[in-house]
């Protein structure tokens, strides 16, 4: 298989100014100013192969920003190796940018005081996008995030949601081969999201394109993607099938019990966690090695018309893993 | 380049996106000119003084001629280019294939050929209602150096802007400050902006000559005026053609260095 990208060892340092609260110590740094090294990256590795559609989670300033903006060539990476196509995207080479794009949900590149289709014309000619090619693309992902009616309109007058699917033409209309997109739905009303995700899947599929996303959006990850990279201060912690997520990371063991009679709830809980009640059904929360163990006791000691021993939500996980919870497994 | 021809056109269109702005901007513009018209008219009214060496008509000369070439050189879309920097919008372009210097040399050139249009309309109404007593230069190699030297003042000041506007990579919330200074102190005071620079001691002038400053308005202006030729127009056109050259290599170097610390901020 041809690995699109490759990521090996990749560290990146940032380099900043401390500053204090306060005038006089604000006074004081502009002399005298603090340096900091930040470790955004402390050498990751991964690659990604033609046409995957991967998503990249973690808590905030886990380092998931900085990887994408080194792959597509804006960071200059401190160390280790990466490369996009069989391009080094530091050199930004025209023929690496022409085949890819990044979309950030909060940059834009649309002309504030313009009509977008004002902007899409002028990207024509940036990426030298050929005549017939520009019209196809243009009416495919016009009609695909539903925006006819919006091309024509100042781009000052649109809703955020109107103007985001209008960014996402603008990235797109050259067809990249790779993606990156950065929290493309961030900001958006439910109906929104759903579009440019629907969007997404389809372009996936349909181009072909190599797509790397970061999302907070829990619908964005489990929806879209079937590989995830888990990221947190700037290592990996996890990559592969998001099925397998659970397998790694779920802690406890969901058993939900159909009791034949009433019982008292309270003593419950010397054997599990309750997480929700809807007599005669209740979910408990059990830790992972001893569910089994759990449910024999259950089964004893309790009128028991039906058990299931079930895994946590994914959700549940994918959750923890935005509150930056999870821990490397050994 | 397709791909410049198209910044141009959007750019273009950009200048007219607030119309009554515009209008009032071009308002402002002809009001000024009436304004030092007649002041400098009163000054040098009755008798033919010569203050400085101008006489009537070459003061008068050099005050509109001032106006335009301000407005030509000195008016660039990328003052913009610090706060991008500064705030990570450099990012938008960073990952097109489109160079970034030429993207908004363009623009600037969009925005003066705008200027050019109007400031050509508003003289030649000016004309008619004043009838001033205007110097127009016909030597021929006077009117060509006027023209090179002040391509080559465009360029240099276009550099030195960004030059400055390469400072927020390393230190991001001076965007504004180091604009300021460079075009407001620097480039006011030394290009002759704001007075003839002749009127300085020789001492002052002749180092003032070594640098850049003196060549993105005194210069052209002198030229066309016919105050400097032959030897004089020679050397100042080599010397402002050196510096833009070592401004030009300055600027790429430092560029170059910028985009390696650079953060790509704002998410």
């Amino acid at each position: 298989m041809d690995k699109t990208i490759i990521v090996d060892h990749l560290v990146k340092n940032f380099e900043i100014t401390k500053r204090e609260k306060g005038l006089i110590s604000g006074i004081s740094t502009l002399f005298s100013p603090q340096k900091k090294i930040v470790r955004a990256l402390k050498g990751i590795s991964f690659s990604i192969e033609q046409g995957e559609l991967v998503g990249f989670i973690g808590p905030n300033g886990a380092g998931k920003t900085t990887t994408l903006k080194i792959l597509s060539g804006l960071l200059f990476p401190t160390e280790g190796f990466t490369q996009v196509m069989g391009f080094d995207p530091w050199e930004r080479n025209p023929e690496f940018l022409k085949q890819i794009s990044l979309v950030m949900g909060q940059k834009n590149q649309l002309w504030w005081d313009l009509p977008a289709i004002e902007t899409f014309e002028l990207n024509k000619a940036i990426y030298e996008i050929p005549e017939k090619k520009y019209k196809d693309s243009l009416q495919e992902l016009v009609s695909l995030l539903e925006v006819e009616n919006l091309l024509n309109i100042q781009v000052r007058r649109l809703s955020l949601g109107q103007r985001m699917r209008l960014e996402l033409v603008a990235s797109l209309l050259h067809q990249p081969k790779v993606m990156f997109l950065d929290e493309p739905t961030i900001g958006l009303d439910i109906i929104a999201q759903k579009k440019i995700r629907d969007f997404m899947s389809d372009f996936n599929r349909k181009n072909g394109a190599t797509i790397l996303l970061t999302s907070h959006n829990m619908d964005d990850v489990s929806q879209l993607a079937k590989r995830v990279i888990v990221i947190d201060k700037g290592q990996i912690l996890f990559d592969g099938k998001i099925a397998e997520l659970v397998n790694s990371f779920a802690k406890n063991k969901m058993i939900k019990i159909y009791f034949s009679k009433e019982i008292d709830i309270k003593k419950l809980e010397s054997i599990g966690k309750i997480k929700k009640i809807d007599m005669p059904e209740v979910t408990l929360s059990v830790p992972r090695e001893t569910s089994t163990l759990a449910a024999a006791e259950l089964l004893q000691n309790y009128p028991i018309a039906d058990l299931n021993i079930e895994e946590e939500p994914i959700e549940d996980v994918i959750r923890r893993v935005f509150k930056g919870e999870l821990k490397a497994k050994k | 380049m397709k791909k410049y021809l198209s910044v141009f056109k959007i750019s273009f269109q950009q200048e007219f996106a607030y119309r009554v702005n515009f209008i009032m901007w071009r308002i402002r513009n002809v009001l000024q000119l009436f304004l030092v018209f007649f002041l400098w008219d009163t000054v040098f009214s009755g008798q033919d003084k010569v203050i400085f060496g101008y006489d009537k008509a070459r003061i008068l000369t050099y005050v509109f001629g001032l106006l335009i070439i301000r407005a030509f050189v000195l008016s660039a879309r990328a003052v913009d280019v610090a706060g991008e920097v500064a705030n990570g919008d450099l990012s938008n372009y960073l990952i097109k294939p489109v160079s970034y210097f030429k993207y908004w040399l363009t623009r600037d050139l969009s925005s003066k050929a705008l200027n050019l249009i109007f400031a050509a309309f508003e003289t030649a109404v000016l004309f008619i209602i004043l009838k001033p007593p205007f110097f127009i230069q016909t030597n021929i190699i006077s009117l060509t150096g006027f023209f090179v030297s002040t391509a080559l003042a465009m360029f240099i000041y276009f550099t030195i802007l960004f030059i400055s506007s390469a400072i927020p990579f390393w230190i991001p919330e001076v965007a504004w400050g180091a604009q300021f200074l460079t075009t407001a102190i620097f480039i006011e005071f030394l290009s002759g902006a704001v007075f003839p620079l002749d009127i300085l001691p020789q001492v002052f002038q002749n180092i003032l000559n070594l640098t850049p400053f003196p060549y993105m308005i005194f210069f052209p202006l002198e030229v066309y005026l016919g105050k400097i030729a032959g030897l004089d127009l020679l050397k100042g056109v080599v010397i402002s053609f050196i510096w833009a050259i070592i401004l030009w290599i300055g600027m790429n170097s430092l560029w170059k260095k910028g985009l390696k610390v650079y953060q790509s901020q704002g998410r």
